[in-house]
């Protein structure tokens, strides 16, 4: 462990860290709450790099179905202890390329591995570390909850004993006897949860984890992600909800018509769109010296005034001075706040453009 | 291969067929088959007939039932798990997909191969009670015919599963399959028979002899080959299919109908194995 300090991409504040020399080290923001990662430098050679850091690596991946190209040449890689966020609107291919990483699709091209094992030449030992939840979770509907988690800890040769302490980790301990025929959709979703789970897995392949759960689902299975977050497990996690990816990935590919058409942090991704934040103040009075000040700031592109509210679209790094500027004509401030430009926005930036 | 994932694959299928009562049913059925054709069987005699003349009588009706019992069990083996999307989770597993066919298989042959082990073991000591110096070998041989010969049809109707992307077509494809065996092979090797010999001689039995190539044919067809394993091994076995009773030719053995029957449980397991392998899920 060394002492390292790294510079908060939102606010700015310095953060002084003990940080691993081998993996990504993580923490938050004390004043914004944004999450940090300090990676290593990359290390001497290619084995190393890949076996170490790189739980999943997919290489030039293509699917054909018949004529029409599902996946295209997608690569990317998630490190260990990441959580990727894979984003594409309905028919661009994220689950496609999911069903080619567990290899219940063969792609036509292209190499994907797990903690350096090809899923296709050495299939078993690369699934023993993969725990997968799949967008349409199914189960024998003849079997309990506890039957059904049984079979599956019996196939991955586990201990039968941790299927009953999983099942109340899902809320299910009530109905863990009950058939899951009878289960709903929410209560399905949250037994395939508890499924991925078996045995610890290093890599979490969730595809949707929480379509079609209530509010209080939703929640649970959020506080599980960061739960294995925290825990250091690596998740690949396919969501149409942007707000979701947004809050717990630390970095995001988004696929449109098959291809990869953008890789990154969200941060990174504003930057290079160079989305700007937009902020809203709200003052006691509004002068036109106050207005005019602000306009001549370097960074600041658009200042609209409606009432006592002022909207002021600028750079990143002239947020704070937009502030003081107010502040030194004179303004008074009665609320502030801050709108940074969404996931959504980005998405919509690069699924538009690649249209 | 890891026998393991095999193991607790195949337990599942028993346990599931145990569950709903499949295999309880077949057994009974089987038993009472027997009893009822030992019993009943003969119109040339009255009380129990040993076992070669059961079985003669019996493999009229087995040729015919055991297909269906083995499609209706096999036909949804992978297609089944495949549309209700359980396959996915199981293939995330550390197991291959030649493990998975194969544990089907076991799974879904153990529940044949004790409803028949059962079911015709309990009615040969009923009937061995009842007669006098039954052929305890014949029966035992017959039983292990009919098992082979239940999992020819269930590796047919594996392969089935595995070929087609829906339930409801793979079950139509299985009993087209049954249809072919069971009714238009032997019909059309018979139809020919005919054709040659001629209808009259056949029927008369006067004066007709029965080409090589008739024989021949009739290798093609498991049903054929397991009722002349049974013909070969048990003693006054009769083959409904030989018209005559003529003398098989010399090439014919009960070796080679064994590995026949066994050569079509290679044929269609490792037939679906190969479509499985290619399949995307």
């Amino acid at each position: 462990m060394v002492q390292k300090t790294l510079k908060c991409s939102t606010c700015g504040n310095t953060l002084t860290l003990e940080v691993s020399t081998q993996e990504p080290t993580y923490a938050t923001c004390p004043k914004c709450h944004t999450r940090a990662v300090y990676r290593p430098p990359p290390l001497v050679t290619k084995y190393t790099l890949q076996s170490s850091m790189e739980t999943l690596q997919v290489t030039n991946v293509t699917k054909f179905y018949k004529a029409f190209k599902a996946v295209d040449d997608v690569s990317f890689s998630v490190k260990k202890g990441e959580i990727f966020g894979f984003l594409g609107p309905n028919g661009a291919g994220k689950t496609t390329t999911i069903k080619c990483i567990l290899d219940l699709i063969h792609a036509d091209k292209g190499m994907i591995s797990v903690k350096g094992f090809d899923t296709r030449k050495e299939g078993k030992k690369a699934k023993q570390f993969i725990g997968y939840l799949p967008e349409k979770v199914a189960f024998y509907d003849n079997l309990t909850a506890l039957q059904n988690l049984h079979f599956y800890a019996e196939m991955k040769q586990l201990p039968k004993e941790q299927c009953a302490s999983l099942i109340s980790l899902v809320g299910l301990e009530d109905v863990g006897q009950k058939k899951v025929g009878e289960f709903s959709k929410g209560m399905q979703q949250r037994l395939g949860m508890a499924r991925a789970m078996l045995g610890s897995p290093s890599l979490l392949i969730l595809d949707e984890p929480t379509n079609g759960l209530d509010a209080r689902g939703v929640v649970l299975i959020r506080e599980q992600i960061k739960q294995f977050r925290d825990k250091g497990v690596t998740i690949f996690l396919s969501s149409h909800i942007l707000s979701e990816v947004q809050a717990v990935c630390d970095r995001v590919a988004i696929i449109n018509k098959g291809r990869i058409v953008a890789q990154d942090t969200v941060d990174a991704l504003r930057m290079r769109l160079q989305l700007k934040p937009k902020i809203v103040l709200e003052l006691q009075e509004v002068t036109k010296e106050m207005i005019d000040a602000v306009e001549k700031l370097d960074g600041v592109d658009a200042v609209n005034v409606i009432g006592k509210m002022v909207h002021v679209m600028c750079k990143p790094y002239v947020k704070a001075q937009v502030i003081v500027t107010l502040t030194q004509k004179g303004a008074k401030i009665d609320n502030l706040h801050i709108m940074e430009p969404s996931l959504e926005e980005v998405f919509m930036k690069f699924t538009e453009e690649t249209v | 291969m890891n026998p393991q994932p095999v193991f607790f694959i195949a337990k599942k299928e028993f346990m599931d067929n145990f569950r709903n009562k499949w295999v309880i049913v077949l057994t009974i059925a089987f038993a009472l088959l027997a009893i009822v054709f030992s019993l009943f069987g003969s119109i040339f005699g009255s009380g129990w007939q040993d076992i070669g003349a059961t079985v003669g009588v019996l493999t009229s009706v087995v040729t015919l039932i055991i297909p269906i019992i083995a499609i209706i069990l096999g036909y949804s083996a992978i297609i089944g798990e495949i549309e209700r999307g359980s396959m996915n989770a199981l293939l995330s597993l550390p197991t291959t997909r030649f493990e998975i066919v194969l544990g089907k298989l076991f799974g879904l042959g153990s529940i044949l191969a004790s409803a028949i082990f059962i079911g015709f073991g309990i009615a040969g000591i009923i009937i061995g009670l009842n007669i006098e110096n039954p052929d305890v070998a014949g029966y035992i041989i017959f039983i292990v015919a009919t098992i082979l010969y239940s999992w020819v049809f269930l590796c047919l109707a594996l392969f089935f599963s595995t070929l087609f992307k829906k339930r409801s077509t793979a079950m139509g494809g299985a009993i087209f399959l049954w249809i072919l065996f069971i009714m238009i092979i032997p019909t059309v090797i018979q139809g020919l028979l005919f054709a040659e010999v001629g209808f009259e001689a056949v029927i008369s039995g006067e004066g007709a002899q029965i080409p090589d190539w008739y024989f021949a044919g009739r290798l093609v067809d498991p049903g054929s080959v397991y009722t002349s394993l049974l013909t070969l091994s048990i003693a006054d076995a009769v083959d409904p299919g030989n018209f005559f009773q003529t003398p098989y030719p010399s090439y014919y053995s009960a070796a080679l109908m064994t590995v026949l029957l066994i050569a079509w449980i290679s044929i269609f397991f490792t037939l679906s194995y190969w479509r499985f392998s290619k399949k995307d899920i």
